[in-house]
């Protein structure tokens, strides 16, 4: 049971980073990014093409991945939101040009093959590929019972770490209290002297950044960086975290990315492991049902 | 609700179609010469089997290439057409409708999953078209390809050695060899391929006295499969096996690896290619399956494929390359005895459906024959892992 609940942990720690991201764009634009998962794949794209590809060292190829998966958030600022912002399109409209942008996103990196256009990009197509072993220190160490391996271990402390950053800044600093003016009234913020457009870019960076980091987590620890991670295993769960936190909440996503964990893998443990899927989204739906506010309700909630 | 709204339109936004058309036709001579035979095949270029259609795709172009520069069959050329499926069960089937009712091709060739060969061999079936299949090893593939209805399928036929057979041969081989006590088997439930690899492992294990502890079901796209692996570690089997595809069986080892297990993994047909064995690196050293083909097999035509293959593509085929190749050139030796028209579409794919049936000639798979059921009957090579991208030989069955 004790490997189990460090396997929870794990994919928790993984959960909550990718969903603080997709709910600070949340709290902010009242949009959901849907190219916040093709952006965690990029993350672990770059990083692995940098250090099998193109011979850097892993961790300039972690910084690497994790600028481009920032620039990625102006991207999506600038070519999916901001012109759609201009003409106050409705959020569907930004929702489904994410969603593009996405789709566009894993097919570039699906053209990756030796000889094409994407090459210098990712050069193996379709396929899942693992970290070359040696390519990042990675020991392991048995300790009663329970195998800790150093590239899971490291995600827990760098994703509090970071989260608590990101609380201290949204909190405390002038930033941040400019981004939660925009999020709480815009015009307002506006007429304060915000300049919202620039806050809105910071928000898409920095939620990108945190995206691009966990992708970059997750394919390292679990071996497994293919242009389809993104879509297969953060996307839909991302939200499921968000939902169950509290739509907008940083706190609410945190839990919520361990709860799903938890919930998850208990019900590989308790229930048997056809259920996985079933019960994270069964406790899902409850949540929507008994507390559609989230566990971060409204009562609670501040806005981001 | 809007935020289910929003979920709902994520699920149903995140779908891809593809379809294409071509034209084409014969002509009202009855001889070859100059004449145009066209094959199409469904492959998985990308998705979860896309580490397995490149090599079919590769093997099966080298194939025609052959063909034509050694003058075509009786004079006519082999025109084939590759698709990707992108290993999505719905698009093979669209696919492989294009090429039988759009481009009018002779015969197909594929598709490269089990998964998809149970919506494409029936459409094949139904419009009287030639199928050849040149990677799928599920169950009732050939002769019941309408399964459960079990009227044998008069148009689908199969190079590729089934589970049924290699999945058993592997399993008495390393029974023999080192009289394992207990399994343990992991197995994605939402693929064809894979559960049915994994009946055919509950079903063998008993023969053999090993005792199967658990079998443990996980979905294919999962990327996180550590709570299986643990689950399957600490009930400390002398096997565990696996009979999922692509980048799941070297995921699988991996993992187990590090948690310490130190045991055998047995597979199917899953574990055949380099790529796999290539990912899985030093956790999959040993890991045995039963393989169609060999590279270092001792059948006259395979050394001079391999040294073609080496030539063309720069690195060494594995069995889905030699299966691809080898179809191909069962299919022109049919066309070739089919006495072809080239005018009547349909009957043509009838006199080579026939022909088929009597194919003998001499591939990479050895000597090539089919059985009644338009089954493969062929040796069996026990293969392992070497730990670096490689297999070594650790024993040949023959054919019974």
């Amino acid at each position: 049971m004790g490997q189990q609940i460090l396997n929870a942990i794990f994919i928790g720690s993984i959960y909550a980073l990718f969903a603080v991201g997709y709910t600070l764009v949340f709290g902010v634009l009242d949009i959901l990014n849907l190219a916040h998962s093709a952006v965690f794949m990029l993350g672990a794209a770059v990083t692995y093409t940098l250090v099998v590809n193109h011979g850097q060292s892993f961790w300039v190829a972690c910084a690497v991945g994790i600028v481009v998966a920032a620039l990625m958030g102006l991207v999506i600022e600038y070519v999916c939101l901001r012109p759609l912002r201009r003409r106050q399109a409705p959020p569907i409209a930004a929702l489904i040009s994410t969603i593009g942008l996405a789709l566009i996103i894993v097919a570039a990196i699906e053209q990756g093959r030796p000889g094409t256009l994407f090459a210098w990009l990712w050069l193996d197509g379709a396929n899942p590929v693992t970290m070359p072993p040696g390519s990042f220190p990675n020991p392991t160490w048995h300790v009663a019972g329970l195998t800790l391996e150093a590239s899971k271990l490291a995600i827990i402390p760098i994703s509090i770490a970071l989260m608590l950053l990101l609380g201290y800044v949204m909190r405390f600093t002038q930033v941040g209290r400019g981004l939660r003016a925009v999020a709480e009234n815009p015009r307002a913020a506006r007429l304060m002297g915000i300049d919202v457009d620039r806050m809105i870019s910071l928000t898409l960076i920095i939620s990108s950044a945190l995206g691009g980091l966990a992708g970059i987590l997750f394919g390292v620890a679990l071996g497994d960086i293919s242009p389809y991670i993104g879509r297969d295993s953060v996307e839909v769960r991302g939200l499921a975290v968000i939902v169950l936190g509290g739509m907008g909440s940083i706190p609410g996503a945190v839990l919520g990315g361990y709860l799903l964990g938890f919930i998850e893998v208990l019900a590989v443990v308790l229930l048997g492991s056809n259920v996985r899927a079933g019960v994270a989204f069964a406790a899902l739906f409850l949540m929507l049902v008994l507390r559609p506010q989230g566990l971060f309700g409204a009562q609670l909630r501040e806005k981001i | 609700m809007r935020r289910v709204g929003l979920v709902s339109v994520l699920v149903a936004a995140v779908i891809a179609g593809a379809c294409g058309s071509a034209g084409g036709g014969g002509t009202t001579t009855n001889t070859y010469n100059g004449k145009t035979i066209k094959l199409g095949a469904v492959l998985s270029i990308t998705g979860a089997g896309g580490v397995y259609g490149p090599q079919s795709r590769d093997g099966m172009n080298l194939a025609v290439d052959q063909i034509n520069k050694a003058g075509g069959v009786n004079g006519a050329t082999i025109a084939l057409t590759v698709k990707d499926d992108a290993s999505d069960k719905a698009q093979s089937a669209t696919v492989a409708q294009t090429m039988i009712q759009s481009d009018q091709d002779l015969a197909l060739l594929g598709p490269t999953l089990s998964n998809s060969a149970v919506a494409v061999h029936p459409l094949a079936e139904s419009l009287k078209t030639p199928i050849l299949a040149v990677s799928t090893t599920g169950i009732n593939i050939v002769p019941n390809c309408n399964f459960p209805n079990t009227t044998p399928c008069k148009y689908v036929f199969r190079d590729s050695l089934g589970e049924e057979t290699a999945i058993p041969d592997n399993i008495k081989s390393y029974a023999a060899d080192a009289h394992p006590a207990t399994g343990v088997l992991l197995v994605a439930q939402d693929d064809k391929f894979s559960s049915d690899g994994g009946k055919i492992v509950q079903d063998t294990v008993g023969t053999y006295n090993i005792n199967l502890l658990k079998t443990i079901k996980f979905n294919k796209a999962e990327a996180d499969l550590s709570p299986y692996v643990t689950q399957a570690v600490q009930l400390h089997p002398d096997v565990i096996f696996i009979t999922s595809l692509g980048g799941i069986p070297a995921k699988i080892m991996t993992e187990a690896r590090k948690q310490g297990w130190q045991g055998q993994f047995l597979g199917g047909n899953g574990f055949n290619t380099a790529t796999v064995s290539k990912n899985a690196g030093a956790a999959g050293l040993g890991a045995r399956s039963a393989s169609a083909w060999y590279l270092g097999n001792s059948f006259p035509s395979n050394a001079e494929f391999v040294t073609a293959f080496k030539t063309a593509y720069g690195h060494d085929p594995d069995q889905f390359a030699a299966q691809g190749f080898a179809a191909i050139k069962i299919i022109a030796d049919a066309a070739k005895r089919a006495n072809l028209t080239f005018s009547d579409l349909p009957g043509d794919r009838d006199k080579l459906r026939s022909a088929m049936e009597t194919v003998n000639i001499q591939t990479p798979l050895g000597p090539f024959q089919f059985t009644s059921n338009h089954d493969v009957k062929q040796t069996v090579w026990i293969i392992k892992m070497d730990g670096s991208g490689g297999f070594t030989l650790v024993h040949e069955i023959k054919a019974s």
